[in-house]
C-alpha cells in the first residue's frame, strides 16, 4: 500500500444474517475505495445506503462477509491501529454518569496517556469544544449538541492521525454546525485525515476534498468534489455592483458573442450565514431587539 | 455446638489433577466444535482462522495494559456508585435494626444464642452480597452493548479481555466494599446483641481431630458402631457397660502446645439413646482411656456424666490429679502419654443398656483457642471468594447473552451450586453419601436405569454377566463420565458456606475450610474468563 493511502478497501461486502444464518440484507456490496492522507473524505448516501456499515467495518465493530479492509496499513481487527484513530459515533455513545472531565480522563487512560498529559489535553479540548462551564456536569444533563461536542472531544483525546466522524453535524445548531466544519478544516490544516459520513450535502460540500456516494450498498460516484460539481456548460462572472446601464452593456457584449444570459441578479446570503450573523451581533450588542413596524 | 460433618482436608494435588482433566476435556471439545463450526460457515478458510484467533488471544494476553484494566475498573466502580448501588446498605440496615426483636431470647443457652446471632449475620451476608454481585455483573456489559457505550471503548486500543478483567475487578471492588462494611457492622451487631455474660462464648475453638474406629459389644473391630434406627448414619452408637468402644487415634500432637495456661482438654459432644428412662436427674456416664500405643501405656480416667447433645469439656489433669498405668499401676505423666505425638482415646459408655452416639468430629483435643474475629472473618473471606466466582460467571455470561438471560443462567448455575451440588454430584457419581464415596447407588446410569424402567427391574437386583449388560454398563460408564465433566460447570458453593464452623465457635480450618474454596475459585474463574474473552472477541458488537 502506498504511503499516502490511509484507508483501503477491496471488494468489501457485508451481509447481515439472522440467528439461523439466513441472509437478511446485503448492506454493502463489493466496495473498493481508497482514502488518502491529509484529505477530508465524505461518504454520502441516503439512509440505509451503507455509510455507517462501512465506517463500522473500518473500525472492526463489524466483520466483513467478503473482501478486505486495511486502515493505517493494518487489518481492521487489529486493535493497535486504534491508537492513531479518533471516532465520533452517530449518536455520542458515552457513559452518561460521567462528567466531561471524567469522560476525557477515562478515554485518555484507554490510550495509556500519562496523567499530566491527559489533564492538559482534556482542559484544552473542553475549551476547544466550548464546554468549560459545563465540564463538571454529568453527561445525562447535557443537551444533544453538548453531547456531540464532548463526543468530538473524546475522539481527539489521543491527537489522532485519522478521524472518523459519523454524521458530525447531526443534532448541532447552526453555530455548532459551523464550528464543527471549521474544526474539520483546522484538522485538515494540521495534516490529519478526516472521513465523515453524512446525508447533509451542504456540510459535505463545504469541507470535503473527495466524496463517495453510496446507494443500496453500492458505490455510485467517487471523486473530487470540485470536479464532480463543476458545470462546464455555464460561465459565471462575479463583479462589484454594476449600474443598470453597465448591465445593459454587458448583455449586449455577451449577445454579440452568441451567449445566452440566463440570470443577472444580486447574490443572496444563505440562511446559515444570516443566522450566525444575527446570533453573533446579538452577543456583541446585548439588549438590542427587533421591533416590528406597523408596515411589517 | 458441634459440627454435622467431618472436616476433610482438601487434597490440592488431587484437586489440581481433576481440574486439569476437566480443562483438557472441555478444551478439546471446544476446539473441535470451533473447527467444525468454522468449516461449516467459512469453508476451508475457517479452521486457519480458529488457529489465528488462538494465536491472537496469546498476543492479547501479552499486551495486557494494567492502566486500561484499571480504567475499566474505575469506570465500573463509579458507575455502580452513581447508579445508587449503595442502596443495598439500607436493606442490611433494616435487617440489623429489626432482627434483634425476633431473635432475642434471654432464656436460651448462651452457646445457642451466639449460634443464632452468628448464623443469622453470616447467612444474611452470604445470601445478599452474592445476589447483589450477580445482578450487577450480569447487567453491566449487556447494558453497555445495548446503549452502545462499549463502541466508543472498543474503538480505542483496548483489548477485549481488558474489558472483561476491568469489569470483573470493578464489580469485585464494589461488592467487596459492601461486604466489608456489612461484615464489620454485623460483627458489632453480634457483640452488641449479646449480654456480657455470653461474650465469652464468642471464641474460635481449634480442634485437633483423630480418626475414629469402633469395637463392638462382642469385642470385634468395626468401622462403625450400632445404628439405633436413624436414617442418617453420620453418628453411630456404642452400648453401655459392654466391650463396645469408640476409639479415636490422634497423630501429630505437639505436647509443647499444652501448659498450665492451656491445659490438655478433650472436648466432646455425644448423642444419647436410652432404651429405658433411667434416673431422670442423671445423664449418661462416659469414661475415657488414654493409650500410648508405642510405649504400651494405658490410663483409664475418671468417668464423667455427659451433657447429652451438648459440649463436654474434660480437662484431663484437673479431673485426674494422679494418672497411673492400668497394668503396672505406676504413676504416669501426661507428657509420657503424648511423648510420641500419638495418642489413642477409647470412649466407653458406663450406663448399662444405654447407648452413646458419636462421629469423628464429636471428640477432639482442644488446642489453644483463636479469637472469634479470626473465625468470623475467615467465613467472610469465603463469602468474598464465592462473590468473586459469581461476578466472574456473571460478567462472562454478559459477554454473550443479554442481561435477563445472563441473569437466569447465572442464577441457575449458582443456585444449583449453592443448593444442590451434593445432589448433582450423587447423580453423576452414584455416591449416596458425599463424605463416603464407597456407598453407591445400585444401577446408576441412564442406560441401565432405562432398561430397569422398561423391564420393571428394581435397582437392588444386579445385572447378569452377559454381553448385553456389559454393553449397557459400558454405555453407562461413558455417559456418566461425560455427565461428571458437565457437572463441573456447577461450582461447589456449598463448600463456601463455613458458617457452621463460626456459629459453633470453631475456627475455620485452612485445609478443610479455606483452601478448597480458594482452589475452587481459581479453578472455576480461569475457564469462565476465557469464555468471556472469546465471546466478546468473536462477537460483532453491531450485529443486527
Amino acid at each position: 500500500m502506498a504511503q499516502d493511502i490511509v484507508i483501503q478497501t477491496r471488494n468489501l461486502t457485508k451481509i447481515y444474517r439472522d440467528f439461523w444464518g439466513r441472509k437478511k440484507v446485503k448492506a454493502l456490496n463489493s466496495l473498493s475505495m481508497e482514502v488518502k492522507k491529509g484529505e477530508v473524505f465524505g461518504l454520502l448516501g441516503p439512509n440505509g445506503s451503507g455509510k455507517t456499515t462501512t465506517l463500522k467495518l473500518l473500525l472492526g465493530l463489524l466483520f466483513p462477509t467478503e473482501g478486505e479492509v486495511t486502515i493505517l496499513g493494518k487489518p481492521a481487527t487489529d486493535v493497535t491501529k486504534n491508537e492513531h484513530i479518533g471516532y465520533l459515533p452517530e449518536e455520542s455513545y458515552l457513559y452518561r454518569f460521567l462528567n466531561a472531565e471524567e469522560t476525557l480522563d477515562f478515554y485518555g487512560k484507554l490510550f495509556d496517556i500519562p496523567a499530566n498529559v491527559r489533564r492538559d489535553r482534556a482542559k484544552k479540548l473542553i475549551e476547544r469544544v466550548g464546554l468549560t462551564k459545563a465540564r463538571r456536569r454529568q453527561l445525562k444533563e447535557y443537551s444533544k449538541g453538548m453531547t456531540r461536542r464532548i463526543g468530538l472531544a473524546q475522539a481527539l483525546i489521543n491527537e489522532p492521525d485519522l478521524i472518523l466522524l459519523d454524521e458530525p453535524t447531526s443534532g448541532l445548531d447552526p453555530i455548532g454546525s459551523r464550528d464543527m466544519k471549521d474544526l474539520i478544516v483546522e484538522l485538515k490544516k494540521e495534516g490529519k485525515t478526516v472521513v465523515m459520513c453524512s446525508h447533509l450535502l451542504a456540510d459535505v460540500q463545504d469541507v470535503c476534498d473527495r466524496i463517495a456516494i453510496l446507494e443500496g450498498g453500492e458505490l455510485k460516484v467517487f471523486g473530487k468534489v470540485q470536479e464532480l460539481l463543476k458545470d462546464t456548460g455555464v460561465t459565471q462572472i462575479k463583479t462589484s455592483r454594476l449600474t443598470d446601464a453597465a448591465v445593459k452593456d454587458v448583455r449586449d457584449v455577451l449577445a454579440r458573442h452568441g451567449a445566452q444570459v440566463m440570470e443577472v441578479d444580486h447574490p443572496t446570503a444563505n440562511l446559515e450565514e444570516l443566522f450566525i450573523k444575527t446570533v453573533r451581533d446579538s452577543a456583541a450588542h446585548p439588549g438590542q431587539r427587533f421591533v416590528p413596524s406597523d408596515k411589517s | 455446638m458441634r459440627l454435622s460433618f467431618d472436616p476433610v482436608a482438601f487434597d490440592l494435588v488431587q484437586g489440581l489433577a481433576t481440574w486439569l482433566g476437566v480443562m483438557v476435556v472441555l478444551s478439546i471439545v471446544a476446539f473441535i466444535t470451533s473447527l467444525l463450526i468454522s468449516l461449516a460457515t467459512s469453508g476451508f478458510s475457517g479452521p486457519p482462522q480458529v488457529v489465528m484467533h488462538l494465536f491472537q488471544a496469546f498476543i492479547d494476553l501479552i499486551g495486557t495494559s494494567p492502566r486500561r484494566c484499571w480504567a475499566m475498573t474505575q469506570l465500573t466502580f463509579r458507575e455502580a456508585m452513581r447508579k445508587k448501588t449503595m442502596a443495598v446498605f439500607a436493606l442490611f440496615a433494616l435487617l440489623f435494626l429489626f432482627a434483634g426483636w425476633f431473635m432475642s431470647d434471654v432464656t436460651a443457652d448462651a452457646d445457642l444464642q451466639v449460634k443464632t446471632y452468628v448464623s443469622f449475620v453470616l447467612r444474611a451476608v452470604s445470601w445478599l452480597i452474592p445476589m447483589m454481585a450477580l445482578l450487577l455483573s450480569c447487567w453491566g456489559l449487556p447494558e453497555d452493548i445495548k446503549a452502545r457505550s462499549l463502541h466508543t471503548v472498543v474503538t480505542k486500543p483496548v483489548r477485549r479481555h481488558e474489558i472483561v478483567i476491568g469489569r470483573v475487578m470493578g464489580y469485585i471492588g464494589i461488592s467487596s466494599l459492601v461486604l466489608g462494611v456489612v461484615s464489620v457492622v454485623g460483627w458489632f451487631w453480634i457483640s452488641r446483641q449479646l449480654p456480657d455474660t455470653m461474650q465469652k462464648q464468642m471464641t474460635a475453638r481449634v480442634p485437633h481431630y483423630g480418626s475414629l474406629s469402633f469395637i463392638s459389644s462382642e469385642g470385634k473391630e468395626e468401622a462403625q458402631g450400632i445404628n439405633t434406627g436413624d436414617e442418617n448414619m453420620y453418628r453411630s452408637f456404642i452400648e453401655g457397660n459392654t466391650k463396645a468402644r469408640a476409639i479415636w487415634t490422634f497423630t501429630n500432637i505437639d505436647p509443647g502446645k499444652f501448659s498450665a495456661a492451656h491445659p490438655f482438654v478433650l472436648e466432646s459432644s455425644f448423642d444419647a439413646f436410652r432404651t429405658y428412662k433411667g434416673k431422670i436427674d442423671r445423664q449418661l456416664l462416659c469414661q475415657y482411656t488414654l493409650v500410648n500405643p508405642k510405649k504400651n501405656i494405658r490410663v483409664t480416667l475418671n468417668a464423667f456424666e455427659i451433657n447429652e447433645y451438648r459440649r463436654n469439656t474434660y480437662d484431663v489433669v484437673e479431673k485426674n490429679p494422679s494418672l497411673e498405668d492400668n497394668e503396672t499401676h505406676k504413676a504416669v505423666e501426661l507428657k509420657d502419654l503424648l511423648a510420641d505425638g500419638e495418642l489413642r482415646v477409647e470412649a466407653a459408655c458406663r450406663s448399662s443398656s444405654q447407648f452413646l452416639g458419636m462421629a469423628k468430629s464429636d471428640l477432639f483435643i482442644r488446642m489453644p483457642d483463636r479469637s472469634f474475629a479470626s473465625s468470623y472473618f475467615k467465613c467472610i473471606l469465603n463469602i468474598f471468594l464465592m462473590m468473586v466466582m459469581v461476578v466472574v460467571l456473571g460478567v462472562a455470561a454478559g459477554c454473550f447473552l443479554k442481561g435477563p438471560v445472563a441473569t437466569i443462567l447465572s442464577l441457575v448455575i449458582n443456585g444449583v451450586g449453592f443448593f444442590a451440588y451434593t445432589f448433582v454430584h450423587s447423580l453423576v457419581t452414584g455416591e449416596v453419601d458425599y463424605h463416603n464415596p464407597n456407598v453407591k447407588f445400585q444401577g446408576a446410569g441412564p442406560f441401565g436405569a432405562l432398561y430397569r424402567i422398561v423391564t420393571h427391574t428394581t435397582p437392588g437386583i444386579a445385572f447378569e454377566d452377559t454381553m448385553f449388560f456389559k454393553v449397557i454398563n459400558k454405555l453407562d460408564e461413558a455417559s456418566l463420565n461425560v455427565l461428571w465433566a458437565v457437572s463441573k460447570v456447577f461450582p461447589n458453593l456449598e463448600a463456601f458456606d463455613t458458617t457452621e464452623y463460626t456459629a459453633n465457635a470453631f475456627d475455620v480450618p485452612w485445609d478443610a475450610g479455606i483452601l478448597p474454596c480458594l482452589a475452587t475459585t481459581v479453578g472455576y474463574c480461569i475457564p469462565w474468563l476465557l469464555v468471556g474473552y472469546f465471546s466478546l472477541s468473536l462477537r460483532e458488537l453491531e450485529s443486527k
